[in-house]
C-alpha cells in the first residue's frame, strides 16, 4: 500500500461524507426510530414498578433479564448505539457501485493506485464515519430522559479503559461491517441487487442479535446463535462499561477479541474479492 | 523514430463466443498522433482497453513505451495518460481536488503538485471554476477535466477514446487544438479512438479503420484517400439501366465501376471533366438520368471503399450521451426547485 495514495483516496471519501449529509442522516435514520418509537413503546420494564413487586424481586427481574441494565429502554439503547456500527456503513458498498456506474471507479482502477489502497481508503473513511454517529446516538438516548420520555441510564462508573472498550467495539464492528458491504460493492453491478442482498443481511442479523432482545427472554437456541453474532458482541461490551459487568459470563476483552476475530475474516473475504474485482479483466 | 506502441495478432473475445477484437496488428512511432476511427462496437474501445491494461487480451501481445501490457500493469500505468469516452471526474470533488487526487495517485512529486495543477487548469480554460464541484461542470468542462486528469503526470504515451463525443463542432475544434499544443510541446504519443471521420482526418498522422474486430486499412489520411483513385462519381439512371455499366467503364480516365441497388460508383481521376461524358453517355443508349453527383476522396469514402457499407452513425446512446444526458436532467430538477 502506498500512503500518499491511499491517504489522497481517503481524503477523498471523507470530502464525499462531509458534503453528503443526506447519507449521515441515513446511517442516522433507523437507530434513532428506534430509540424515539420502538423503545418508547415497548420499555416494558415500567410494568416492575407494580406495588405488588417487592425491590429484591424487581433487581432480580432486572438481573434475569436484562443482566444488570436499570430498565429495558437503558438496555435497548444501548442495542442501539451498536446497530449504527451497521447501519451507518450502507453506504459505502452503494457508493461502490454508483462510483462504477458514473465512471469514477474506473479512473481509480485505471491509476496506479493498488487494490489495497483503494479498499484501504474506503473501509477506513467507512469505518470512521460510524464511531461519530453512535456517540450522537448515545448522547440523543440520554438526553430522551431529559424530555420527560424513558432514556438511557448509565449506572457504572464509564473509566477511560471502558470508554476506549466502547470506541473499540463500534470500531471493529463498523470495519467488519464496511468489509462486508465493500465486499459486495465491488463484485455487484446493479444497486437494485445490493439493496435487496443489504437488506437480507441486515434485519436477519439484527434479529439475531441480542441488540433488541431481553436476554433472559431469548430461547436457549437464539440465545446460543446470539452468542457469536457480531453486533452481539459489540452491544456486550457496551452494556458492560455502560452498566458493570457482573452478570455476563466474561470481560470485555473477549467479547472485542471476537469482534476482531469477525473483523478479520471479513477483512480477508473482502480484500480478495476487491482485488478479483479489480484486476485487469480476463 | 521507436515504436511507442506495438501490438501483434491482439484478439479479445467475450463469454468464449463474443470476438470484439479479432488479431489486430499494429504500430505507433513515438510522437505519433495514431487514429483507431470505426462505429461503434467496431472494437475500438476494447483494442484501447487491452493497450492501457483495462482488459488483459484473449491472445496476442501488445507493448506500450517498452512495456508489455499483460506483464508490467503497474509500471504501464505510471506512464501513460487516458482520457475516457465517459467523464470519470468524481462529481462531488472541485475541479482542482480532483486533480490533486490525480496527482496523488499518479505520483506527481508533492511539492510540484500546486505548480501543475494551476497549470493545467490555465492551460484547458479551467482556472475560473477550479474550485466548483464537478457536478456543476458544462459538458466540455468535464472534458476538458478529463483531459487535465489524462495529462497530470506528463504521461509518455496518451490515450484518448472517443474524447469529444457529445461535445458541439466548436468544443471538439478547441479540445483538438489543446491535445496538438501540448502533443507539439511535449513529444508524446497519441492513440486515439474516434468515429468521427473529419477528427480523424484533421487530427491524426495515420488511421487504421477498424470494422467486426479487424484493421480493414491503415495509412495517413491522404494515403488512405489516393487508395479510392481519385474522385467518385455516382451515377442515378431512371429504370433499368443495365447497359449503362459497361458504357461508363469504357469511358476514358474511368478506374472501376461498381454497381448497387441501381446507382453506379465511377473512380477516375478528375470528375469534373468525366460527367459531361457520363451524360453523353447516358443520352446515347437512351437512357434517363435521375441524378449525377461528384465526390471528392474523403474518409467516409474510403470507409465505404474499404468495409462495403456506409458509416454507421445510427448506434444508441454511448455512455457519455448517457451521462450527459443524465446531469441535464438532474440541472433542470434543480433549476425547478
Amino acid at each position: 500500500m502506498n500512503v500518499r495514495r491511499w491517504s489522497a483516496l481517503t481524503k477523498r471519501e471523507l470530502l464525499k461524507i462531509v458534503r453528503n449529509p443526506a447519507a449521515i442522516a441515513t446511517g442516522l435514520l433507523l437507530p434513532v426510530l428506534y430509540l424515539l418509537l420502538f423503545g418508547q413503546g415497548f420499555n416494558f420494564t415500567s410494568f416492575l414498578n407494580s406495588p405488588y413487586l417487592t425491590p429484591v424481586q424487581r433487581t432480580q427481574l432486572l438481573h434475569q433479564y436484562l443482566l444488570g441494565a436499570p430498565d429495558y429502554f437503558s438496555y435497548f439503547a444501548a442495542g442501539m448505539v451498536g446497530f449504527v456500527g451497521v447501519t451507518a456503513t450502507l453506504f459505502v458498498g452503494a457508493n461502490v457501485i454508483f462510483d462504477k456506474l458514473f465512471g469514477t471507479l474506473k479512473r481509480t482502477a485505471a491509476s496506479p493506485a493498488t487494490a489495497a489502497d483503494i479498499f484501504g481508503a474506503r473501509l477506513v473513511a467507512g469505518s470512521i464515519q460510524p464511531v461519530g454517529l453512535a456517540f450522537l446516538v448515545l448522547g440523543l438516548a440520554i438526553l430522551l430522559g431529559d424530555v420527560g420520555l424513558a432514556g438511557l441510564h448509565v449506572t457504572a462508573a464509564v473509566t477511560v479503559v471502558g470508554a476506549g472498550e466502547i470506541v473499540a467495539a463500534i470500531l471493529l464492528l463498523s470495519l467488519m461491517f464496511a468489509s462486508l458491504f465493500l465486499a459486495l460493492g465491488f463484485t455487484i453491478e446493479q444497486p437494485q441487487t445490493y439493496f435487496a442482498l443489504v437488506n437480507a443481511i441486515n434485519l436477519p442479523v439484527l434479529l439475531t442479535s441480542a441488540a433488541l432482545y431481553p436476554w433472559g427472554a431469548m430461547p436457549a437456541w437464539l440465545q446460543g446463535i446470539a452468542s457469536y453474532n457480531p453486533i452481539t458482541l459489540a452491544v456486550e461490551v457496551l452494556r458492560i462499561d455502560l452498566f458493570g459487568g457482573n452478570f455476563y459470563p466474561y470481560a470485555a476483552w473477549v467479547y472485542l477479541l471476537g469482534l476482531i476475530g469477525w473483523a478479520l475474516a471479513m477483512f480477508a473475504v473482502a480484500t480478495l474479492l476487491t482485488q478479483r474485482a479489480l484486476a485487469p479483466k480476463n | 523514430m521507436p515504436d511507442a506502441i506495438i501490438a501483434e495478432g491482439l484478439s479479445k473475445t467475450f463469454n468464449g463466443s463474443v470476438k470484439a477484437v479479432d488479431g489486430v496488428s499494429f504500430s505507433v512511432k513515438e510522437g505519433e498522433v495514431y487514429g483507431f476511427l470505426g462505429p461503434n462496437g467496431a472494437g475500438k474501445t476494447t483494442t484501447l482497453s487491452m493497450l492501457t491494461a483495462v482488459l488483459g487480451p484473449t491472445t496476442g501481445r501488445a507493448t506500450v513505451d517498452g512495456l508489455d501490457v499483460s506483464h508490467n500493469v503497474h509500471a504501464l500505468k505510471q506512464r501513460i495518460g487516458l482520457v475516457f469516452q465517459e467523464s470519470t471526474a468524481d462529481p462531488d470533488l472541485t475541479g482542482r481536488e480532483n486533480l490533486d487526487l490525480a496527482a496523488a495517485l499518479f505520483g506527481v512529486p508533492l511539492r510540484d503538485t500546486p505548480k501543475r495543477v494551476d497549470e493545467l487548469l490555465n492551460r484547458l480554460a479551467l482556472a475560473d471554476s477550479a474550485d466548483r464541484l464537478v457536478k456543476t461542470f458544462s459538458g466540455g468542462m468535464r472534458r476538458r477535466l478529463e483531459l487535465a486528469v489524462g495529462m497530470i503526470h506528463s504521461p509518455r504515451v496518451l490515450f484518448l477514446d472517443e474524447p469529444t463525443l457529445g461535445l458541439d463542432p466548436q468544443g471538439r475544434a478547441g479540445f483538438w487544438k489543446i491535445v496538438s499544443d501540448l502533443r507539439k510541446e511535449t513529444g508524446m504519443t497519441v492513440f486515439l479512438t474516434t468515429h468521427y471521420l473529419d477528427e480523424a482526418d484533421g487530427v491524426c498522422d495515420r488511421i487504421a479503420i477498424i470494422d467486426h474486430g479487424k484493421i480493414v486499412a491503415s495509412g495517413t489520411p491522404s494515403e488512405l484517400k489516393d487508395r479510392l483513385g481519385g474522385d467518385i462519381v455516382t451515377v442515378r439512371p431512371l429504370g433499368d439501366a443495365a447497359a449503362l455499366g459497361p458504357a461508363l467503364q469504357a469511358l476514358p480516365g474511368v478506374t472501376s465501376v461498381t454497381a448497387q441497388d441501381g446507382t453506379f460508383r465511377v473512380k477516375c481521376p478528375s470528375g469534373d471533366t468525366l460527367i459531361p461524358k457520363v451524360v453523353g453517355a447516358a443520352t446515347g443508349l437512351g437512357i434517363g438520368l435521375a441524378g449525377v453527383s461528384l465526390r471528392r476522396p474523403s474518409l467516409d469514402e474510403v470507409f465505404l471503399e474499404f468495409t462495403g457499407r456506409e458509416f454507421r452513425e445510427d448506434e444508441g446512446p454511448t455512455a457519455t450521451d448517457r451521462a450527459v444526458f443524465l446531469s441535464r436532467v438532474q440541472d433542470s430538477r434543480r433549476g425547478r426547485r
